[in-house]
């Protein structure tokens, strides 16, 4: 057995997900992890099965593609390799980085690239830029995974200083502070 | 995966409803720093706060940075000083609040309470002297917050104490008369006082404690405040019963903020964690106001009718999140109602909306008592101590933590402004009922026995 990953994108509407799991149930694929979203009307999936060995990925996306195509969305499937960690085994913390402030090219990218420097992993990114008055519009939320032997208070202050200068406001907390506060 | 909802509500709480933790406050044990030498003892409680104390305010910065709570307070409670230093006059009871206060600067923590004597039942040698030695004390230091215990449900209520307390509380005025007598904002009489209080003034080490313990008191009513008022701007039309739900559920989310920091910092110093006090405490800021929920929960004001019911529901509301979210729940655990410490509150009393005797009457569904409240500087010592003696008979016979802090303010009658500075607030003087009137009821001193309530064995 292979394992493989398929990302599936297109226009979101009922009948997706049961299309994409008839196919690989019918070629003999076992689904092991599926996380879905739909970004304003776009459907995004991605999935993680096991493939019969005399099955090759082309095949696979050959099938997929026959069904998705009339539904205006596309298939891609790529065997998966076995990657250490993102952070290689690194101890880290789990932090969240929350910005509001007014939307403008380059938001993502400028805060990505200090992240990024500090060799700290984003784990998951949720951001809306629907313009207007409410900070609420215009909000990105990264979960992140801060390794603990880097210079934390470096790293904030330069996300401070890049938030100032986007004119975003920046709060940098603990993952814990949001499950205390909301989960029993 | 957390969810943008519980994300964006934090950050709501943190950014613009004035969540924060109000105070991290170490108590500290200081039992076998007894000497009979005034240096020597004086050397042995410098070295251990100072000791134990040394990081408690940058691990309260790291641990709040963290999170991003703020950790607004750092402070010490110590053992009672009329327990440790009964052996000392009241000279040298004055050298030793000098010394707490500079342990205090040393470690840079904002006030350090345990200037405290407790004679709920009698005066000891020890006692007395501290007493005496409470208006210099508090006059001379800036960081000394002191308390005396007075009465108590199993023990009554000790009226010789009572008005003993009248009279220091009129010398501390007197000795502070420059600053609105603001030696009496740092001082609190207590019935029934806890072992466990994190808030000043009436913070002290119990006895009962072991060498060193972390206690958080958290706040939050600018939290309260806007939940009842998103709950009453939505469709649903809540009625009295399922606000005090979403007071519940407020106080939960509170709490839990407090129990989380105040257990980190205790690990993080390597010292056991003891209690959250779960009691809205205001500031002088508009938005972390008391007095404001009860405008939203429809009230004209603080102090109109129906104020006592709205803060007995709020009051008890708040203590059942509380109790839900953490098991080690101490203090006063309740909503303050400072005259000067809550601008909204103090703006009722000007406005003739709330009285002493309304506040006396709501401290009985609360969780402290006359608080912050400034009273014209010639009312009589009797008079104050008659005060005392009412509210501690609320807290005696309701089996309650009752406290008074009174200020009669040197030079001021009812109507003037005092202004005490930073969270302590300004507030208007209010009115009292036979002033300087003759008391002699109070003159005849003694004990007023134990009530049957202290019966329960």
């Amino acid at each position: 057995m292979k394992k493989i990953i398929i990302s599936v994108f297109g226009p979101d509407r009922p009948g997706v997900l049961a299309a994409v799991s008839r196919i690989l149930f019918e070629q003999d694929c076992n689904i092991e992890n599926v996380t879905q979203t739909i970004l304003q009307s776009e459907f995004s999936g991605s999935f993680i099965a096991e493939m019969p060995a005399d099955l090759t990925s082309d095949a696979l996306c050959c099938f997929l593609s026959e069904a998705l195509t009339p539904m205006r969305l596309q298939a891609n499937v790529k065997l998966m390799e076995i990657n250490p960690p993102a952070l290689g085994g690194q101890l880290a913390e789990p932090y969240v980085i929350t910005t509001r402030g007014p939307d403008r090219k380059g938001l993502v990218a400028n805060v990505t690239r200090i992240i990024a420097g500090y060799g700290v992993n984003v784990t998951n990114l949720q951001a809306a830029f629907k313009g207007g008055e409410n900070p609420n519009d215009n909000i990105m939320i990264y979960e992140v995974d801060v390794p603990v032997d880097i210079d934390t208070q470096a790293f904030h202050r330069d996300l401070r200083d890049k938030a100032a200068e986007l004119d975003l406001v920046i709060s940098i907390q603990h993952r814990k502070i949001f499950e205390a506060i909301n989960r029993v | 995966m957390l969810s943008t909802s519980e994300i964006v509500s934090t950050l709501e709480m943190l950014q613009n409803e004035h969540l924060d933790v109000r105070t991290v406050t170490l108590g500290i044990n200081l039992l076998d720093c007894a000497s009979a030498d005034l240096n020597r003892f004086k050397d042995n409680i410098f070295a251990r706060i100072t000791g134990l104390a040394k990081n408690l305010v940058h691990v309260c910065n790291q641990v709040g940075d963290k999170y991003g709570i703020p950790v607004v307070n750092k402070r010490i409670s110590v053992s009672p000083v009329a327990v440790l230093g009964a052996m000392f006059s009241s000279m040298e009871m004055v050298e030793i609040a000098k010394t707490l206060n500079e342990a205090a600067v040393s470690v840079n923590v904002d006030f350090i309470g345990g200037f405290t004597a407790l004679v709920q039942k009698g005066i000891a040698r020890g006692d007395r002297a501290l007493i005496e030695a409470i208006p210099q004390a508090l006059a001379e230091t800036d960081r000394v917050c002191s308390s005396v215990n007075v009465a108590s449900t199993r023990a009554g209520i000790n009226m010789d104490a009572v008005l003993m307390m009248g009279k220091i509380i009129k010398e501390a005025a007197s000795r502070t008369a420059a600053q609105d007598g603001l030696a009496c904002a740092k001082l609190c009489v207590f019935a029934n006082i806890p072992e466990d209080i994190p808030f000043m003034a009436g913070a002290y080490m119990g006895i009962g404690e072991s060498d060193a313990v972390i206690n958080v008191g958290v706040s939050g009513p600018g939290v309260v405040k806007k939940a009842i008022d998103r709950a009453l701007a939505s469709d649903s039309k809540p009625d009295l019963g399922q606000i005090s739900e979403i007071i519940k559920r407020t106080a939960y989310k509170v709490t839990r903020v407090g129990e989380l920091i105040g257990r980190e910092v205790a690990q993080v110093l390597d010292i056991r964690f003891g209690v959250v006090d779960l009691s809205l405490a205001p500031t002088p800021n508009v938005g972390d106001s008391v007095g404001e929920i009860f405008q939203s929960l429809g009230l004209k004001s603080i102090g109109v009718p129906g104020s006592t019911a709205a803060l007995a529901m709020l009051n008890d509301a708040i203590k059942k999140g509380g109790a839900f979210a953490s098991s080690h729940v101490g203090g006063l655990s309740g909503a303050f109602i400072p005259v000067s410490e809550d601008l909204n509150i103090g703006e009722a009393a000007r406005a003739g909306f709330l009285s002493i005797e309304k506040l006396e009457a709501m401290t009985s569904v609360c969780s402290v008592g006359l608080d912050m409240v400034a009273i014209p500087g010639d009312t009589s010592a009797e008079t104050i101590a008659a005060i005392i003696a009412d509210e501690m008979a609320i807290g005696v016979i309701n089996k309650k933590t009752t406290a008074t802090r009174l200020i009669p303010v040197p030079g001021k009658k009812a109507g003037d402004f005092a202004f005490f500075g930073g969270l302590l607030g300004q507030s208007v003087i209010m009115a009292v009922n036979n002033g300087g009137g003759e008391n002699r009821f109070i003159r005849l001193g003694g004990l007023i026995p134990a009530p049957l309530q202290s019966m329960n064995n």
